[in-house]
């Protein structure tokens, strides 16, 4: 297994110079120095920004700066748009994103996985149509009304009626500045659990339907009816030899989903004022900020590479059909 | 599986999640609960906040709202009366005996610098004419991108010799001495200009001039813009990025009172806005911003009564007000909730690039297709139907409140619509009879929903006389790319005036200014020009004004561009909230607010 995990990462490796060479080539089609300007810019200024960001250097020269600092995990760049390095925007960032995406990712599996095999089992039936058009439904509508009504209705009015209702309507100033703020109980239940409720409302929907044609396909199957017909209960069918046998699709799903555990959600972080990476991420692009961006971009990318390597060592643990070689 | 093998399964992940939590609070440093006899005060800053609070590199009004906290200038806006200045960090106004070329300084007494780690033993010192000189020295270090520079180009004498000669040396000397900066002694000092800038003074009063210890800057190096070290009311104790940020009041302070009751007007004075006077300030003990990207979080906030006061969102307008009284709705008052407006110096437009081929030039059908396209605008509409009719439209570059600016908002020469039988016989004459072999008009604006939809209906008013016109959403740094680059032929910008005097208004079209600077229109006509460089000298007058108005009317009668509108904005104060009268003229202005915690529910 380990000479796999290790001839896979090599092979990876010009894909993510690839990546990283097709960003930097991409941003670099527009001018970021603008958006850095004072209201009155003289062409001195102008010139003294490029030297400073470096963009006076040959665009290979500027691929080369970057993959160093990469090779040496050197992230002290400076931030374009703020007076804070890459490493100190990214590491305060991502935790706030991830106490909203982890939880989000955890409970939107969990049920999407259970609703996906009771409506396969009733496949064509009232429960299985009533699933799938709240599904739809669920899906149907736009997170940005979820977050306007969930802020409202979840958040401003109740907690004008009770005194101790635990959901905030966004995050303040009391929040102080450690990324992990979020992660003590009390406080994920103030700022986090409405967004999370929000977020896991939007994807249930999609992943319930994806679940629930893969447990359709899977319940068609040969062992299916043989389990059955040797008595098998229709717990032990469908949460034993059903959901063993659909695990390549899960954790496909899954492990795709994982590398944006780091994104976060841009709308989410925005409307409950939540540091995360979402909102670093749009205001970086915003800014054209390319020292976070492009810092982010390969972050993500390895993170990519890694879960698609490790999708294939689960897919040998979960089947022992598949081998590694 | 056993039950020992399940039991054991739960007492690790319990162990676990219990130890993660643990650490997690301890490495989120639980605050101490804060003293309840402290005064808290919980204000927003719309949008995500500053980005820097060094005042040499800062630029936005959020940089300004944030730095006006920690440092001071010598003079500054009164809050009474914000259009008026008064000393801050000097005893009294400078005073000059040479008509404006030789300025005396005298600072105020007994003014120190925030107690910091960069002073010996953590005790702040007083500030000297040589913090005074240091901090406007920065301004020419290309260290910091001459990113305010543009503030005293050729203003103070020797200074842009000081700037060449120093940036091109191996190390930039602070030291090295600038012809006008005389020091008389520790508190006293001369500024000698080049020639009389009537502005000068108002420079002074602009945050980037702030006094910055060079002790702060030495120490804190490349850091030192997140680690403000001045002599203003409150310091720092937290900023986190797009976020929030905290200061506590400055126990040092030196002694500033709230405005005397004489100096309020009667308005004001109804709204009790006196009933401090004379008390020595800031008030409050600790300052809380939290920044909000969108205002239906802000606005909820507020009406929860948790922020002090909010900025009134155009989408919220009807659900406080009375659309056609613009008096606060009955359940508003009843809580206790009063408002306060400004007219701000505003002057947003849609301008034409003069370098462009089918639209710029001077000749008399280019003029003729510019006013043509002007006269088929109906500004009103467009105020009436996105802004609830609360914007001003208004002719010329000069926004309402400053000399120069038209009566009743209305100059003979503009090219002022909707005027469709002159845009049609305008466009005649441009060579384009019906629009015919006119192409299609390019228009950059910035990305917004409220852009997009002004932007359809310009299309449409311009349709009326078969003009074509494409709009261009762009995201705002893209947009200043393309206008810097002179690739807009027509585009939608506003600006903001740094100060209240038309002439800073009047240099967005003086030729020397043209793109990348703040003559985006790329307007060049030299008995402009020769006016402009005569008003910079000159103080205010009736000569002036009546300048004023015939740069305005040059402008206009070239059509420079098509506009101008002025916003209203309205502010929602909670009753907690006491001596808030909020001003976008300066930020100073926090030190005064109180706030009254029996008042909270």
């Amino acid at each position: 297994m380990w000479t796999y995990i290790v001839r896979r990462t090599l092979y990876n490796i010009p894909v993510f110079l690839a990546i990283i060479f097709l960003m930097m080539a991409a941003l670099r089609v527009s001018d970021p120095v603008s958006a850095q300007l004072s209201k009155n810019p003289s062409p001195e200024e102008i010139k003294l920004k490029k030297i400073e960001f470096g963009l006076d250097k040959p665009f290979v020269v500027q691929y080369g700066i970057f993959m160093r600092q990469l090779v040496f995990l050197d992230f002290s760049e400076r931030s374009w748009d703020q007076e804070f390095t890459v490493k100190e925007m990214i590491t305060k960032s991502i935790p706030p994103s991830m106490a909203v995406t982890i939880p989000t990712l955890a409970i939107t599996a969990s049920i999407a996985i259970c609703v996906g095999l009771i409506s396969a089992f009733y496949r064509g039936r009232a429960p299985d149509k009533i699933l799938m058009f709240i599904a739809v439904i669920g899906m149907s509508i736009s997170v940005l009304v979820y977050i306007m009504i969930g802020q409202y209705w979840g958040a401003y009015l109740p907690s004008n009626v009770f005194k101790d209702w635990p959901f905030q309507i966004s995050v303040d100033a009391s929040a102080g500045s450690s990324p992990w703020f979020f992660f003590i109980p009390s406080n994920w239940v103030a700022y986090c659990m409405l967004p999370v409720i929000i977020n896991v409302t939007v994807a249930l929907g999609y992943d319930t339907r994806f679940y629930r044609a893969v447990m359709v396909e899977e319940s068609q199957k040969d062992y299916i009816r043989t389990a059955r017909a040797k008595g098998a209960s229709v717990k032990r069918v469908m949460f034993v030899h059903m959901l063993k046998n659909a695990m390549i699709p899960i954790i496909t799903r899954i492990m795709i989903s994982l590398p944006f555990i780091i994104t976060g959600s841009i709308l989410i972080e925005v409307y409950f004022g939540i540091p995360g990476m979402g909102r670093t991420l749009i205001k970086a692009i915003n800014a054209k900020d390319f020292p976070v961006i492009q810092t982010f971009t390969a972050l993500f990318a390895a993170l990519f590479i890694a879960s698609n390597i490790l999708t294939d060592v689960l897919y040998a643990l979960a089947d022992p059909r598949v081998r590694l070689s | 599986m056993s039950i020992w093998t399940r039991t054991r399964r739960n007492i690790v992940l319990a162990t676990a999640s219990t130890a993660i939590f643990a650490s997690s609070a301890l490495s989120a440093g639980v605050q101490a609960p804060k003293d309840d006899a402290l005064k808290v005060m919980q204000l927003p800053i719309r949008t995500d906040g500053p980005k820097s609070l060094d005042p040499v590199v800062g630029s936005t009004t959020y940089d300004n709202m944030a730095c006006a906290q920690f440092y001071e200038t010598l003079l500054t806006n009164k809050y009474a009366s914000p259009m008026e200045m008064e000393p801050l960090l000097l005893s009294e106004m400078p005073i000059t005996q040479d008509g404006g070329t030789t300025w005396h300084f005298k600072l105020k007494p007994e003014v120190y610098f925030q107690d910091n780690a960069c002073f010996p033993d953590g005790k702040g010192r007083l500030i000297t004419s040589d913090d005074v000189f240091y901090s406007i020295k920065r301004l020419a270090d290309e260290k910091y991108k001459l990113k305010n520079w543009w503030l005293l180009d050729h203003t103070i004498l020797g200074f842009n010799e000081y700037k060449d000669i120093q940036n091109a040396a191996d190390q930039f000397d602070y030291d090295a001495p600038v012809e006008g900066f005389r020091k008389i002694n520790n508190t006293e000092f001369e500024i000698v200009l080049e020639k009389p800038v009537y502005r000068f003074l108002y420079i002074l009063s602009m945050f980037q001039t702030s006094v910055v210890s060079h002790e702060a800057v030495e120490f804190y190096g490349e850091n030192f813009a997140r680690n403000p070290v001045g002599t203003g009311p409150f310091i720092l104790d937290t900023w986190v990025p797009k976020q929030s940020m905290t200061a506590d009041r400055n126990p040092n302070y030196h002694a500033v009172f709230y405005p005397e009751r004489s100096e309020w007007s009667k308005v004001d004075k109804r709204n009790r806005l006196h009933r401090a006077a004379g008390k020595q300030v800031p008030f409050v003990d600790r300052i809380e911003f939290t920044m909000f990207a969108e205002d239906q979080p802000m606005w909820l906030e507020f009406s929860k009564g948790k922020l002090g006061f909010s900025q009134v969102p155009e989408d919220y307008f009807t659900e406080a007000f009375d659309l056609a009284s613009k008096e606060l709705t009955e359940e508003y008052l009843r809580k206790g909730i009063r408002y306060h407006s400004n007219m701000l110096l505003d002057f947003t437009f849609r301008g034409f690039n003069m370098e462009d081929e089918i639209l710029g030039g001077y000749t008399p059908d280019k003029i003729a297709l510019r006013r043509a396209i002007s006269y088929a605008i109906d500004l009103d509409e467009i105020n009436k139907t996105f802004y609830n009719g609360r914007q001003i439209v208004y002719d010329g570059p000069i926004p309402p409140g400053l000399e120069g600016h038209p009566e009743n908002h209305r100059a003979d020469a503009a090219a002022r619509g909707p005027n469709l039988s002159k845009a049609k016989k305008l466009l005649a004459e441009a060579g384009y009879p019906n629009g015919e072999g006119l192409p299609p008009i390019r228009f950059l604006t910035s990305q917004s929903a409220i852009n997009n939809a002004v932007g359809e209906m310009v299309k449409r008013q311009l349709a009326e006389v078969n003009i074509k016109f494409e709009p261009v959403y762009l995201d705002f740094s893209t947009l200043i790319e393309n206008i810097n680059k002179k690739k807009a032929p027509m585009f939608g910008f506003a600006w903001a005036s740094d100060y209240p005097d038309a002439e800073n208004n009047l240099a967005l079209f003086y030729g020397p200014n043209e793109s990348p600077g703040s003559n985006h229109y790329n307007y060049k006509r030299p008995e402009y020009d020769a006016l402009y460089e005569k008003i910079l000298t000159m103080g205010p007058s009736d000569e002036r004004t009546a300048i004023y108005e015939q740069m305005r009317d040059m402008v206009l009668d070239d059509c420079a561009y098509v506009g101008g509108m002025a916003r209203e904005r309205f502010y929602l104060i909670n009753p907690w909230l006491r001596n808030c009268k909020p001003t976008e003229r300066y930020y100073g202005w926090f030190k005064y607010l109180d706030v009254d915690d029996d008042a909270r529910n």
